[in-house]
């Protein structure tokens, strides 16, 4: 029989158990890991798996066959400018919205961190973006981001910023601009929870020594808190990123990658292949180049780190 | 829980996953799912049928099921795509003809003696609908142009006198203009975004400056780079700064809305928008009417697109073909369900009977105290400047229109010129390459 | 001289200061979502920050069902309403997110548990798993996921909506129970086995209820993210009495004409639960987020 793992005490059998409970160890092990495994392999594994087979086949809207293409369907996305405009502005999308989310992020757990009176209130309440469904807040914005009838052009006006209104969703630079912050209103307190609980493991003596020593508000943040953050922050980044990259929902309810081409991210454009053009080959094309971006994005920002350390 | 609790529980999660596929294979009693676009027409067209299925088929429910207009083309495919398409079909024009090539819609000629092989209003034939190689394929349900409509108490403001019935290109810019100008309204609105409706509404403008896009005599050869295009691309860059900034993201909705809310003075439109407008600005529904649109200067032709909608039958995983077919005659034959039919959006939905179009009961809706002229506009005066852009000014179906429709084509070669500000040569050579390629992807449909 | 105390009532002046000032960016939208709610359809489009007069209409509209179309005065409704449905899009959310979030939490944490106090082999690679699950865009996998759905006859069937959510749910919350119960200590356990305890005794009285906190921020994460999801709902559902609340509001905005007042109530309404449910335990979210992150 197996022992469990990790075990302190070595090659000891336990006792004999009672009629009723019949499985043994190892038994009961695969028996919590069979659902997990079946429901895992149908429902992440398999999709997963043909969306990355599709990338090399080509299917005509209306036949059921399935022709092998090779590496036409990625030829087809090196050829369409449309494509190359798509990863150009997913990159731009997802860079600005980490870097906002990751500094905006780090400076509102650390303001939550504070022993103040209520800050439990300020800490439920700042983490509400992250429950809002994404449509309510698609809608939402399209409302206060309206250009005759919103409120934000509207205080604008009234406070003299703008002259004229600003077509949040119909100027292709301000469409990126508006998806960006959409995208940081939400997301940003996903950065504060993970980032909150880890400064909240930190204990306080480190920062009070420090400054019994002398040092200065700014020095403590940048020699105490900051390094101690740098794991968390690897792994909030690493998801974050991922999550965004691959974001489809936050532009398409809100601009439906408009106006013109000007907000599509690679998610859109693969969406706009499968259901617009019908070439799902394209389309998991566009996913495999997706997958791949990411995947060695990460394998190099974590390589980066590793050596960082040493 | 121990070895026997959970067998019995996965075994009973095995009999519930199957449940539904049971229920599906069941014969008479069901339900019959109808697609069709928003707008009360189609849940009234259901009623009838449920009144049929009451009486013929007791086991059988009708529902209906209405797709928001981005979503049709999306949804359609990605259910055809898996084998279960809606049962019926109530779709734009140019996506049935794009079925019906494909060999996807079941043939309806029995149908066409049954309901009345003459009825038809005048300048109307049955083909319009959905004809291919000489059958029908598509029962009509009623037709629906877009006109220009017009504020006159903004026209009366911006001193513009003449007539829009007489208008041409020319004096539909100068009126813009001087709404624009002389009003704190925007002079017109229709849509240009990235979808299916800024492509109506180019189409049926080039249509009247004499182009097409697939020549229907010579294997639907793609003609769309001409003169005409150029000219009509140009005319939609010199109409967009009498618009408003945001139509470059409008849909249809959008444009109600821009008139409904008292946004802009002009806007090319559906009857709908009189029926939001009465609903939201009365003082707006007043002065609203309808005009065929402007003559092209060149060659008169004031084109609207008319949307010939019909019925289809997907004829593949369908198990109520024959039901839907009794039902569809029932409803067509009856004296009351054209007549609801019509009236649950006054003017939008135009009658295709001549007995329909004719009956009192027809002129009993309150519209007709006010807007009398507006509505015969819709319903008879539309039907002769009629095109379509899967009928090209009526002159051969084309199955290809439903694809360049579903990847807004059109619509992008427009934008380029309005946002991007590439010239009209270069942004009509490149929708031509597209249709050239849509044309090669599809060369089965057509030859 | 500033004396010690003085700084420290600046300070956390400055502190509330900041505090006010994010929270007002933070919560605003939904606020003003709120305040349109409430203003009466004329006033929509007359820019204030506080409504005129105050109406309960756009809620009783989307409770009841207020016909959205104009109707002739034949005297006949359609019946093809949107706003009529909205509490059953509601019901479907809840039922929805209910039950995967139920089998994302047993299934992830019954194979958490194997994972950490079993051997197998490829052990190390579970935090991978999870990371590579999501690198695949979900726009790309839906489509397969469709096509394995419709054969099993579930199209259009809000069974198909739990096992789609599934299979966004399960990478993450493997990880987050994963790592939390790899910080459950062993030696009580250990100490209940030589007592003579069977391990699933163990399991069911030992360690789940120190593994609650890691539970409750699985729970919610499930939840979330089955409440939210538009794209899955979108390409599985048609009819409309089966929608769930993303799909169906779109409805509104996309159908015959924009109504902000609905839309702006109905937006209150998705919002609601989520709130409530989050304040009840915000406290816990943190302490589960917090030693997987510190994990992992």
């Amino acid at each position: 029989m197996t022992t469990p793992a990790r075990s302190s005490v070595s090659g000891h059998v336990p006792p004999a158990r009672s009629a009723r409970s019949a499985l043994s160890d190892r038994q009961l092990g695969v028996l919590f890991l069979l659902p997990f495994v079946v429901v895992a392999t149908l429902f992440v594994v398999y999709p997963a798996a043909e969306s990355i087979r599709l990338a090399f086949y080509s299917k005509l809207p209306f036949r059921p066959r399935l022709t092998f293409v090779g590496l036409d369907n990625f030829r087809y996305l090196l050829d369409d400018p449309v494509f190359r405009a798509a990863a150009l502005q997913a990159v731009v999308w997802t860079g600005a919205s980490i870097v906002l989310q990751t500094v905006c992020g780090v400076a509102i757990a650390l303001l939550l961190n504070q022993a103040v009176r209520g800050i439990h209130v300020f800490r439920g309440l700042l983490l509400f973006p992250y429950m809002v469904p994404t449509v309510v807040i698609a809608l939402v914005w399209r409302w206060m981001f309206n250009p005759e009838f919103g409120i934000v052009n509207a205080s604008l006006r009234a406070t003299g910023l703008v002259a004229r209104d600003i077509y949040w969703l119909s100027d292709p630079r301000w469409a990126m601009v508006s998806t960006i912050l959409l995208n940081v209103w939400k997301f940003t307190p996903f950065v504060v929870i993970c980032v909150l609980a880890r400064l909240q493991s930190i204990p306080p003596e480190l920062d009070e020594a420090a400054q019994v020593d002398g040092a200065g508000a700014w020095q403590r943040l940048r020699y105490i808190t900051l390094p101690q953050l740098r794991t968390v922050l690897v792994v909030v980044i690493v998801f974050r990123t991922i999550w965004t990259f691959n974001k489809f929902e936050e532009i398409y309810l809100l601009t439906r990658g408009g106006p013109g081409t000007s907000t599509f991210n690679l998610a859109v454009y693969a969406f706009e292949q499968a259901t617009a053009n019908l070439r799902l080959g394209v389309a998991a094309a566009t996913g495999v180049t997706m997958l791949t971006f990411l995947f060695a994005g990460s394998v190099l920002y974590l390589w980066l780190l590793r050596r960082e350390d040493t | 829980m121990n070895r026997r609790q959970f067998l019995r529980s996965s075994a009973a999660a095995a009999t519930l996953l199957k449940l539904p596929v049971a229920a599906r294979a069941q014969g008479r009693s069901g339900t019959v799912r109808v697609w069709g676009e928003p707008g009360p027409y189609g849940g009234v067209a259901v009623e009838g049928m449920n009144e049929w299925a009451q009486k013929h088929a007791p086991g059988l429910k009708f529902t209906i099921e209405t797709i928001p207009w981005s979503d049709v083309y999306p949804k359609l495919m990605t259910d055809l795509a898996a084998g279960r398409p809606a049962h019926c079909l109530s779709v734009e024009s140019p996506i049935a003809f794009q079925l019906m090539a494909e060999g996807l819609l079941e043939p309806v000629d029995d149908l066409i003696d049954r309901i009345g092989r003459n009825r038809l209003i005048p300048g109307a034939r049955w083909e319009y609908w959905g004809a291919w190689k000489g059958r029908q394929f598509v029962v009509p349900a009623h037709h629906q142009s877009h006109l220009l409509v017009v504020r006159t108490d903004a026209l009366q403001q911006a001193g513009v006198t003449k007539s829009p019935a007489e208008w041409t290109w020319h004096d539909l810019l100068t009126a813009a203009r001087a709404i624009k100008a002389k009003t704190k309204l925007f002079g017109l609105c229709f849509a240009l975004g990235r979808t299916i409706a800024t492509d109506y509404y180019v189409i049926s403008l080039l249509h009247s400056a004499g182009g097409r896009m697939f020549d229907a005599a010579n294997k639907f050869q793609v003609v769309f780079d001409s003169p005409a295009a150029v000219e009509t691309f140009e005319f939609i860059a010199e109409l967009f700064p009498t618009m408003p900034p945001g139509s470059v993201g409008y849909t249809f909705l959008d444009v109600v809305d821009s008139m409904a809310t008292g946004q802009s003075g002009m806007v090319f439109y559906w009857g709908r928008v009189f029926g939001r407008a009465a609903e939201v600005n009365k003082e707006v529904f007043n002065a609203m009417e309808a005009y065929q649109h402007a003559a092209h200067p060149r060659t008169g032709k004031r084109l609207n697109w008319n949307d010939f909608q019909g019925w289809a039958i997907p004829r593949e995983n369908n198990p109520y073909v024959r039901e839907i077919k009794e039902a569809l005659v029932y409803i067509m034959t009856s004296k009351e369900w054209p007549i609801r039919y019509v009236h649950s959006l006054v003017p939008n939905v135009s009658p295709v009977f001549q007995d329909v179009a004719q009956d009192p009961r027809l002129t009993a809706h309150p519209f007709f105290q006010t807007k009398r002229r507006t509505i015969f506009e819709y319903y008879t005066e539309a039907l002769k400047h009629a095109s379509n852009s899967g009928n090209e000014l009526l002159q051969g179906i084309n199955p290809l229109a439903g694809i360049v429709h579903g990847r807004g084509i059109i619509a992008q070669g427009v934008q380029q010129v309005i946002i991007d500000k590439r010239p009209a040569r270069e942004a009509v050579k490149w929708v031509h390459q597209q249709l050239e390629g849509v044309r090669r992807e599809h060369i089965r449909l057509v030859v | 001289m500033i004396t010690r105390r003085t700084r420290r009532r600046v300070r956390a002046a400055l502190v509330y200061a900041g505090l006010l000032s994010i929270t007002l960016v933070t919560c605003f939208p939904l606020l003003w979502a709120a305040l349109t709610s409430l203003r009466p359809t004329d006033e929509m489009l007359r820019v204030r920050l506080l409504p005129e007069r105050v109406t309960l209409a756009h809620y009783r509209a989307l409770l009841a069902g207020r016909p959205m179309y104009f109707e002739a005065g034949s005297g006949y409704t359609a019946s093809t309403v949107p706003a009529q449905h909205f509490l059953a899009w509601f019901a479907n959310s809840v039922l929805v997110s209910v039950a995967t979030t139920l089998i994302s939490v047993a299934v992830s944490t019954l194979a958490a548990y194997s994972f950490t106090r079993f051997r197998f082999p490829g052990q190390s690679l579970v935090p991978y798993f999870s990371l590579l699950g999501y690198m695949v865009p979900s726009i790309v996998y839906v489509f397969p996921l469709f096509l394995l759905i419709v054969p099993l006859g579930l199209a259009d069937r809000l069974p198909s909506l739990v096992l789609g959510y599934l299979s966004i749910t399960l990478p993450f919350c493997m990880w987050l129970m994963w790592a939390f119960l790899r910080s459950v200590p062993l030696e009580v356990e250990e100490a209940a086995l030589i007592d003579g305890a069977s391990r699933f005794q163990v399991f069911r009285l030992i360690v789940l209820p120190l593994a609650v906190p890691g539970i409750i921020a699985t729970a919610i994460f499930s939840f979330i993210v089955c409440w939210n999801d538009y794209l899955i709902a979108r390409i599985f559902m048609n009819s409309i009495t089966q929608l769930p609340l993303t799909v169906g509001v779109m409805h509104f905005f996309e159908g015959v004409h924009v109504d902000w007042g609905l839309m702006m109530a109905a937006a209150v309404l998705m919002t609601l639960p989520l709130a409530g449910l989050f304040m009840l335990v915000q406290r816990h979210l943190i302490v589960g987020f917090g030693a997987g992150a510190v994990k992992g």
